[in-house]
């Protein structure tokens, strides 16, 4: 008579699964090093910034998914827009998520910048964090710009022509900056591929690092409290190595 | 050279050739990327229309009301650029478009603020977007642009064919309509100071072109 197959205990199957993949990646304890790291007290002004990533995968998704259908030629720009917009199943939802989410991404970015303002969050030790998150929002108008004649419209395509017009005004540097954006002395069909591969391609990728060593400094150098509170004690680890080996601050402590 | 260690000669070398790599790989791309910088184009003659197409204002002193022709400016790239021109008729005979005399003035309808198509009306022009406004040879009275409007240079082919033969920029001052180099909006061709200035700070880098004309007498405006 056979042995009875032990029934597995589902508990152990996902707790086994991490340990494989915590041997392996150490995937696992990233994450929770990640979610379950110490705060100080926090309110809903805090949470703008995770908005803003979601806000951005989001984009992400609904833009992989428009590009599936979006033809991103002179001629067929404006058609594949339509075709998404009045035919294809739920196109009209995809189109608006992304519209509209592009709008509240500006407005998420703003706010998240005004609140790191007024708490004084830009300031030592978190340079680097500001510097990062400025580089993203530049991004993220450029995302605003190149996005905006994909639709090819007559108010994309003249909102475009001024866009391009007013980079062209910078002295020295903005005829060329006009010519790069162009692909060419004037509007052309590589235009639109131009606008396209940016707004697909290298700005997203751009933005996507920039968010990865924004989130890191985030994480290593903690969340700046309310500015009206006393600072908690930072822990070794939030001070940088270099400050710490300067022999006023070893006085200090 | 004698004393480097072989650890460094080989930190040296990899380097060396990670260098190397980078540039193969960076140098094209780059180039690939930036070479539109530099490109000029050639402004292919457009038919624009017959003459009689384009009627004269002058048995209507008190009517400014250039006929519109639209055309493509680049035939390579037909979607992309549809252009519309003003052509006024003077009621004079020249068919030099450089003379006084000249029979018709082709504006172009790029508003020379930040690039808006322009429209005609009985005073002259008006850009919808920022509240351009020009007067009936095409000069700036009010708002933003920063100069006159282009003009195109015409020529009479096959007897009573209008064609358009190349783009230029305009400025008016002392009394003069002054030709230039296309730029773009927003860029201007005459500032105060030495000539080179405007050149220097943006190079007009659109289109290939030959010897530039020179000046030719303000017409008076007609009453509006």
């Amino acid at each position: 008579m056979p042995l009875p197959i032990p029934t597995p205990d589902p508990k152990q199957v996902v707790l086994q699964t991490e340990d494989w993949i915590e041997y392996r990646t150490g995937f696992p304890t990233l994450v929770r090093k990640f979610l379950f790291r110490k705060v100080p007290p926090t309110g809903w002004f805090h949470t703008l910034g995770s908005s803003l990533l979601t806000v951005f995968i989001l984009q992400a998704v609904t833009g992989s998914l428009l590009a599936m259908t979006y033809d991103p030629s002179p001629n067929g720009a404006y058609q594949s827009i339509r075709y998404i917009t009045d035919q294809q199943s739920l196109g009209w939802l995809l189109r608006g998520m992304h519209k509209w989410g592009a709008s509240m991404m500006v407005i998420l970015l703003f706010l998240h910048m005004a609140r790191v303002f007024f708490y004084g969050a830009y300031k030592y030790p978190r340079e680097l964090t500001w510097l990062t998150g400025s580089l993203i929002f530049i991004l993220t108008m450029m995302m605003g710009l190149t996005g905006y004649l994909l639709v090819w419209d007559e108010r994309a395509y003249w909102a475009s022509v001024v866009a391009v017009n007013i980079n062209g005004t910078a002295p020295v540097l903005g005829p060329f900056i006009s010519k790069f954006l162009l692909a060419g002395p004037v509007f052309g069909a590589q235009t639109i591929s131009r606008f396209y591969a940016l707004h697909m391609l290298l700005i997203p990728g751009a933005i996507g690092a920039l968010i990865f060593v924004h989130m890191w400094l985030v994480v290593k150098l903690g969340v700046t409290p309310w500015p009206t509170r006393p600072l908690p004690e930072p822990e070794p680890s939030a001070i940088p190595a270099a400050h710490r080996a300067m022999p006023e601050t070893v006085a200090g402590e | 050279m004698a004393d480097r260690t072989r650890g460094e000669f080989l930190s040296l070398t990899s380097v060396g050739l990670g260098a190397m790599i980078g540039g193969v790989i960076g140098v094209p791309a780059t180039a690939y990327m930036l070479a539109p910088v530099t490109k000029e184009v050639t402004f292919t003659p457009v038919f624009l229309g017959k003459m009689s197409a384009f009627p004269s204002e002058a048995n209507d002193p008190n009517k400014f009301k250039p006929t519109p022709a639209t055309y493509i400016e680049d035939p390579s790239n037909p979607a992309t650029s549809p252009g519309l021109a003003f052509v006024h008729n003077t009621g004079k005979s020249s068919t030099d478009w450089h003379s006084e005399d000249a029979m018709f003035v082709v504006f172009s309808n790029r508003c020379m603020h930040l690039g808006c198509p322009i429209a005609a009306n009985s005073s002259g022009f008006a850009c919808p977007c920022h509240g351009g406004q020009y007067d009936t040879n095409g000069e700036r009275t009010a708002g933003p642009p920063i100069r006159s409007l282009d003009r195109f240079q015409w020529e009479i082919k096959n007897g009573d064919e209008l064609w358009i033969t190349q783009r230029w920029s305009t400025d008016i001052y002392g009394g003069q309509v002054r030709y230039y180099p296309v730029k773009m909006p927003g860029q201007p061709t005459h500032t105060p100071g030495p000539s080179w200035i405007p050149d220097v700070l943006y190079p007009h880098v659109t289109y290939t072109h030959g010897p530039v004309p020179g000046p030719v007498p303000l017409p008076p405006a007609p009453k509006v």
